[in-house]
């Protein structure tokens, strides 16, 4: 029993990270019906400005901080110059603008930092807490601490806020909402300096775990597809739910499925994308609204 | 004075021209009614005015000139547009779709003082604040949209169509608020409408459009007394 706990209680931690991965996703999803597949290799280039600021000097929660304003600026301008011009287009047209700022912004950081794998400072202390037999590390609390503080800053900047009342508005109804007198152009803006800025704490938080380098979010951003499609593309609380259970399932999944393993790993995100989309593919959360005409 | 001044205004989607040149002169504090069959152009021209479609010609709210503004810059100018289809922000709140309504106003007391006079006006909202907007029947919907053009202090508003889809008896009232808040706000309306002895009953001046142009201007009652528009388009023998 013991055993099995300590195994969720990894899968936690791992989870986390997922769905702190996927609720990027999803707000740029929200805002804009675009599915950003650059969205972990964006993170992947936040987390080398981390590593940069570190190298140079700065404590760690310094860079941090520095490097979550990057990326928020980073953000709002790739989508001003980069998904802009494509905004209205057709859906493969934008699949396609991300992928090719997916390859981009990969070629870039292997130019500027080289593909070779780069130690990244892990910001929690070694150890781990004893729990009744259970051993959780202080970086596995430290991880869902993070991504919990981030959750409820969404929460609030979303629900409580004048300017998240607009973005939630511009997300349901954008033609209704410049009506009432949004700027719509600069809240998607917003949107994605937002969703830059939480993949940001997640590449930050997952390279300790990982090494550094140009290619350490692909698999990543795997395991934030699926929690994303598990919990509901539309739905942020989805998608950390969707992360958790990703995060969990992947564990046991290793420690107990004599097949998977840690080889096959990799196979279980997939499975789950797979029995979504079969099953119910607007996911757990995802919004089927009864509307009355 | 005027409220709101167009002048030869030509507008359309694409290649395709919907409106031909329009004219019009809305007094401050007045109602004015855009009649005319479907496809005439009356959807087209409250776009134009708050520049959900592009057009050319001249529109001037008081001393401002509203021409080529985006829409949201038109609204933060005080015009507030009831669209075709009511734009319900249909996931989220009855309150919060009438909050985003004073989006672009500061002071927080004012807005809260504004919601309580929305409810004096549309009592069923009031009980309705915490339910999603999208659960809303029909005339409850069209209601919260006026609601929410209401909670900017528009200087203009814009009304499509209120009529659409509802039961007689809930339009009646609607159009009874509307000559309210008109008479007790001093707020210009510009509504267009199919129900022509409706909007008739409260608006002060009318204008009957026909395939993009103007063929037809008075008063309320010089329309509603004109026996040939009355065949025509308002569907009914005086």
């Amino acid at each position: 029993m013991a055993g099995f706990l300590q195994q969720v209680v990894e899968g936690l931690g791992a989870g986390a990270i997922y769905a702190s991965m996927a609720l990027a996703l999803v707000l740029i999803y929200q805002f804009t019906g675009i599915v950003n597949f650059a969205q972990g290799e964006l993170a992947m280039f936040s987390t080398y400005i981390a590593w940069q600021c570190v190298a140079a000097g700065l404590p760690f929660w310094a860079a941090l901080a520095l490097t979550l304003v990057v990326s928020f600026a980073g953000g709002m301008l790739v989508e001003r110059l980069i998904i802009r011009p494509v905004e209205g287009a057709p859906e493969l047209t934008i699949v396609i603008v991300t992928v090719g700022l997916f390859i981009f912004v990969n070629a870039a950081a292997g130019w500027i930092w080289t593909f070779l794998i780069k130690d990244f400072p892990n910001p929690f202390p070694q150890g781990a807490l004893q729990l009744g037999g259970i051993s959780v590390g202080f970086s596995t609390v430290g991880v869902l601490g993070v991504v919990a503080l981030v959750m409820v800053l969404l929460y609030l900047l979303f629900q409580h806020t004048r300017i998240g009342l607009g973005m939630r508005a511009v997300a349901t109804n954008p033609s209704s909402a410049r009506l009432v007198g949004i700027r719509v152009g600069w809240t998607l803006a917003l949107g994605w300096g937002l969703a830059a800025t939480v993949g940001a704490v997640s590449g930050v938080l997952i390279a300790p775990l990982l090494f550094l380098e140009p290619n350490m979010m692909g698999g990543v951003l795997i395991y934030a597809f699926a929690a994303a499609t598990l919990g509901g593309f539309d739905s942020p609380a989805g998608a950390v739910v969707g992360g958790v259970i990703v995060g969990v399932a992947e564990t046991l999944a290793g420690a107990y499925v004599g097949f998977i393993g840690s080889d096959l790993k990799i196979g279980v995100p997939l499975m789950i994308i797979l029995g979504v989309l079969l099953l119910r593919p607007q996911g757990l959360f995802g919004r089927a609204v009864v509307e009355r005409a | 004075m005027s409220a709101l001044i167009v002048e030869n205004l030509v507008a359309g989607y694409g290649d395709a021209r919907v409106l031909h040149g329009v004219d019009l002169n809305v007094g401050q504090g007045e109602i004015c009614a855009i009649l005319g069959p479907n496809g005439a152009g009356k959807t087209t021209l409250l776009r134009a005015l708050s520049g959900m479609v592009k057009a050319r010609g001249t529109v001037r709210l008081g001393g401002t000139s509203l021409a080529g503004r985006s829409p949201d810059a038109v609204a933060r100018l005080g015009v507030a547009h009831v669209p075709e289809g009511r734009g319900t922000f249909m996931p989220l709140t009855v309150e919060e779709n009438l909050r985003l309504g004073a989006f672009v106003r500061r002071g927080k007391k004012d807005v809260d003082a504004d919601l309580a006079r929305i409810h004096t006006y549309f009592p069923v909202l009031k009980t309705r604040l915490k339910q999603a907007a999208g659960s809303l029947s029909g005339g409850e919907q069209q209601m919260l949209a006026i609601g929410r053009a209401l909670m900017s202090r528009p200087r203009v508003l814009l009304l499509d169509e209120p009529s659409l889809g509802l039961a007689p008896l809930v339009t009646r009232e609607l159009f009874r608020i509307v000559q309210a808040v008109n008479e007790e706000e001093r707020t210009t309306v510009v509504v267009v409408e199919q129900n022509a002895h409706l909007a008739l009953g409260i608006a002060q001046q009318a204008h009957v459009l026909e395939t993009g142009r103007i063929v037809l201007s008075g008063t309320a009652a010089q329309i509603r007394a004109d026996e040939q528009v009355a065949q025509s388009y308002l569907g009914y023998r005086v």
